[in-house]
């Protein structure tokens, strides 16, 4: 009962968030863009099918959100589609970058996207999970590990390429 | 999901998880006056914020084409042709309808509609590629994404 309240209210709160749009608007414009201030002579030059995301030494051992945009062609339309990816720094300095598609049916996961699991990967839409290096949590819908990214290091700038499911990287 | 064929074919086989639908509103006019810049802008935004929405909540949510009205047609005509989607739409299991809509003409309609409306003010026009109106439109993104979620 007092759950069913609390669900409403919440509601109700998110609608005046959203419908109240001066100040959220100008808190918007205020807000910084992209976590990740890459250097814009870095970004031009992506090396072949690479992109430069961040700079290594910002990344911490905390999973953090880097996006990007990369042009893409089908036989119809050429679009700039944005990816996305959950970076971070292993003990011995190596990193880590997971795609955030969830392998149940595709939803965006977020690194502690419930706050009763402070240190997994939570896809909103089926409850799935996943463990921080990305493999699922058994017993949740989906039933592979989180896709990893390519990757490559070159003067302190980290570059990805494309997503490979795990039984292949 | 999207309403196309590679996304409907995987949907057919999985409707039990996709609970959510999502129609996108939007009118239309032929009217080469001034309100002509202002709707069409809407619809350029519209599509942003359902394929966004759409691609975060890929697996949870079927997105349908957008249903077009001409502006100065009576709203709550445009209701009652607007609920008969959802009843036929309801042959499927879902469980949440969501409209989404810039058009404020459907507050006030929004008791007679079978499903929960979802218009907010947004930016009127403007530059759409430009950094600053994508961010403002990503944390729009995100505050109806949070307003979905406590539905669910
Ligand atoms: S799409 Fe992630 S759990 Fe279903």
């Amino acid at each position: 009962m007092s759950e069913k309240r609390n669900q409403v209210s919440r509601r109700q709160f998110l609608n005046y968030t959203l419908t109240g749009v001066g100040g959220f608007m100008a808190a918007g414009m205020l807000a910084p863009m992209v976590r990740f201030a890459i250097d814009p002579v870095l970004q031009p030059q992506g090396k072949g099918e690479f992109t430069a995301v961040a700079q290594v030494d910002e990344i911490t051992s905390e999973p953090q959100r880097v996006d990007w945009t990369i042009d893409q062609v089908d036989a119809w339309y050429e679009s700039e589609v944005t990816k996305s990816a959950w970076v971070y720094k292993q003990e011995d300095g190596s990193i880590v970058a997971l795609s955030p598609v969830c392998k149940h049916l595709g939803c965006v996961v977020a690194w502690a996207g419930n706050d009763d699991y402070p240190d997994q990967f939570f896809c909103p839409c089926h409850d799935g999970r996943y463990y921080k290096d990305g493999e699922n949590v058994p017993g949740t819908p989906p039933n592979a590990a989180l896709d990893r990214f390519q990757q490559r290091i070159e003067d302190g700038t980290l570059y990805l390429g494309k997503a490979i499911p795990r039984e292949e990287a | 999901m999207q309403w196309t064929k590679t996304d409907i074919n995987q949907y057919k086989e999985v409707t039990e998880y996709v609970d959510t639908l999502l129609v996108p509103l939007l009118p239309i006019s032929f009217q080469m006056d001034s309100k002509i810049e202002k709707i069409v802008f809407q619809g350029e935004l519209v599509k942003i914020f359902a394929n966004e929405l759409e691609k975060r909540f890929k697996g949870r949510i079927l997105l349908t084409p957008v249903f077009t009205y001409l502006s100065d047609e009576e709203i709550s005509q445009e209701a009652k042709r607007l609920n008969k989607w959802v009843d036929y739409a309801k042959e499927n299991p879902f469980t949440h309808i969501f409209f989404l809509t810039f058009d404020s003409k459907w507050k006030k309609c929004e008791q007679e509609l079978n499903g929960n409306l979802l218009w907010f003010p947004s930016i009127q026009s403007g530059d759409l590629q430009s950094d600053q109106i994508r961010a403002l439109i990503k944390d729009q993104v995100n505050e109806v994404m949070d307003l979905i979620r406590s539905y669910w």
